[in-house]
């Protein structure tokens, strides 16, 4: 098991290195150019900008928390009605599909109408986790054992109680695993969001920077949006740890 | 030992008053889209209250439709089922039922206790420590209350199975091949631990099973099924005395009552002449 685990770490470092080889080989090869600035004068950059961040990350960060809150909130309480009233199913999966497949640029500029503040941003970080996490919550539900159920049911329990003692806690890995997706989704949502204005933000730093022409700082905005995704994605998946002790997990999904 | 001389012989019935399982007329057709199969064509079976009943049959021949049936987990096409006097469903609502299957089911996430204590959470019935602590020295898991199921070997997950059967205190017992998936030297200890536990309670039980040993060790009655459509062949009263004992597994009775059973089996319905079948 170490054995296992100690290769896929090596595995994991060999990929990063092989990922900054060919960022600096590219810059050496297209460098000012193409627009690609080599690794350590976007870090250097990013440490002269740093005071710069604080107050766009806390934004971005609150956006893309109530969004993903509101969100998964949304997405969960869909699964539920779904799973224990089939009719709704019917009723409203062609409406979850549909706002999958609109794509979330086109919803923005008709939200930024309709809603004002930050609404619009939030929603746009809701909207990018409602279906992932809805899927995952219907596989989750779905999953229960048939015959834990049919336990459940011979000493009298009806859906409610097959939800409340087997279905819920089946549904927790498929729901983490959707809630570990949903966290870089949700930055994702509240940056593109940003894009459409506004003062603060990940999303309008960005914006600015790439409008000044200041490639290495677009560049160090990204990696910190990067890294803020990937904390989200690392934090749930540690939750997930220790709220489902007894599921199978793969030494990747814990990563 | 002592042994009757008589013939188990498939007479109707030992006990034609039924109060125990009383099925009548039972028939179930399942439709997988256009085709109709049909599991059960006119089952009929009685036995006393208190008696122990194995349904033996190859896979398939609807055995298991059975006792889904009287779990009120499956509603017949036709005819009637009746344990106790009780239609299914107010037996289940009732919680007189206790039912184990092949897969013991354990949920996961809960220890031993936790899962014993299933049944009465979901009947909403007050939780006895000192019954559930029974209940575990009865299996013989004494120890192992808060261990988790992946923490258990398969027998030691029947043995829960059966303890969770047991927490309603249930008039029925329903028993789907509990010991199916176990290999033959932990089916035939917990075989005579059921054992055990049965003649402690002598609750009416009904055993879904393949395996012909299994059957005559455990039963009052052995019903022969054959498949497609599934109905009784024939009924075997297994006169072997009570309390059963390891050793009657070798005696000549034993396995002539074996013998006839496997004839029956494997005749296919037609029973063969000469024979007192």
């Amino acid at each position: 098991m170490r054995r296992v685990l100690s290769s896929s770490r090596a595995a994991g470092t060999l990929g990063v290195i092989g990922v900054l080889a060919f960022w600096m080989a590219a810059a050496e090869i297209w460098g000012v150019r193409k627009g690609i600035p080599a690794p350590w004068s976007v870090v250097s950059h990013l440490q002269k900008d740093w005071h710069y961040y604080p107050t766009h990350l806390k934004a971005t960060l609150a956006r893309a928390g109530r969004g993903y809150l509101i969100g998964n909130a949304v997405a969960i309480v869909l699964g539920l009605a779904f799973v224990l009233v089939p009719f709704v199913e019917k009723a409203l999966m062609q409406l979850a599909v549909a706002t999958y497949c609109l794509p979330i640029i086109a919803i923005g500029p008709i939200l930024q109408v309709v809603l004002s503040g930050d609404a619009p941003k939030v929603a746009l970080s809701a909207l990018s986790v409602i279906f992932t996490t809805l899927i995952g919550v219907l596989v989750g539900l779905r999953s229960a054992d048939r015959t834990s159920l049919e336990l459940v049911r011979a000493y009298g329990g009806g859906s409610v109680m097959q939800l409340r003692k087997v279905r819920l806690r089946s549904a927790l890995p498929s729901l983490f695993t959707a809630l570990q997706i949903a966290a870089p989704a949700a930055v994702l949502g509240a940056v593109i969001g940003e894009f459409l204005g506004g003062e603060k933000g990940l999303g309008i730093f960005m914006i600015n920077s790439q409008q000044a022409l200041d490639v290495p700082r677009t560049w160090g905005v990204a990696l910190v949006a990067t890294t803020v995704a990937g904390a989200g994605f690392a934090a749930t998946s540690l939750v997930a740890r220790l709220a489902t002790p007894w599921a199978p997990r793969t030494a990747k999904a814990g990563a | 030992m002592a042994m009757t001389v008589e013939n188990a012989s498939p007479s109707p019935v030992a006990n034609a008053a039924g109060d125990g399982i009383a099925i009548t007329g039972l028939s179930k057709v399942f439709s997988l889209g256009r085709k109709k199969v049909h599991a059960l064509e006119g089952v009929d079976l009685h036995t006393p209250q208190g008696s122990f009943l194995a349904l033996l049959g190859p896979s398939g021949c609807g055995k298991s439709t059975v006792l889904r049936i009287l779990a009120d987990l499956d509603q017949p096409t036709a005819g009637r089922a009746l344990v106790h006097g009780e239609p299914p469903a107010t037996l289940r609502d009732s919680h007189h039922l206790g039912i184990a299957f092949q897969d013991a089911a354990l949920l996961p996430w809960r220890s031993v206790e936790a899962n014993i204590r299933l049944p009465l959470e979901v009947a909403g019935i007050a939780v006895q420590p000192a019954l559930i602590a029974e209940l575990i020295s009865l299996v013989g898991l004494v120890g192992f209350e808060k261990a988790r199921p992946a923490q258990l070997s398969g027998g030691m997950r029947q043995r829960v199975a059966i303890a969770r059967a047991l927490v309603v205190e249930p008039k029925v017992l329903l028993l789907d091949e509990p010991f199916g998936a176990l290999d033959e030297m932990t089916r035939q200890r917990l075989n005579l631990e059921l054992l055990r536990i049965w003649s402690e309670r002598q609750t009416t039980t009904l055993l879904v099973t393949h395996s012909i040993s299994e059957a005559v060790f455990l039963s009052d009655v052995v019903a022969v099924m054959t498949p497609r459509p599934g109905c009784i062949q024939a009924l075997v009263t297994i006169d072997l005395p009570r309390p059963r004992t390891p050793d009657m597994l070798r005696s000549a009775r034993f396995h002539e009552i074996e013998d006839q059973l496997s004839e029956l089996l494997f005749s296919g319905g037609v029973p063969t002449s000469g024979d007192d079948v």
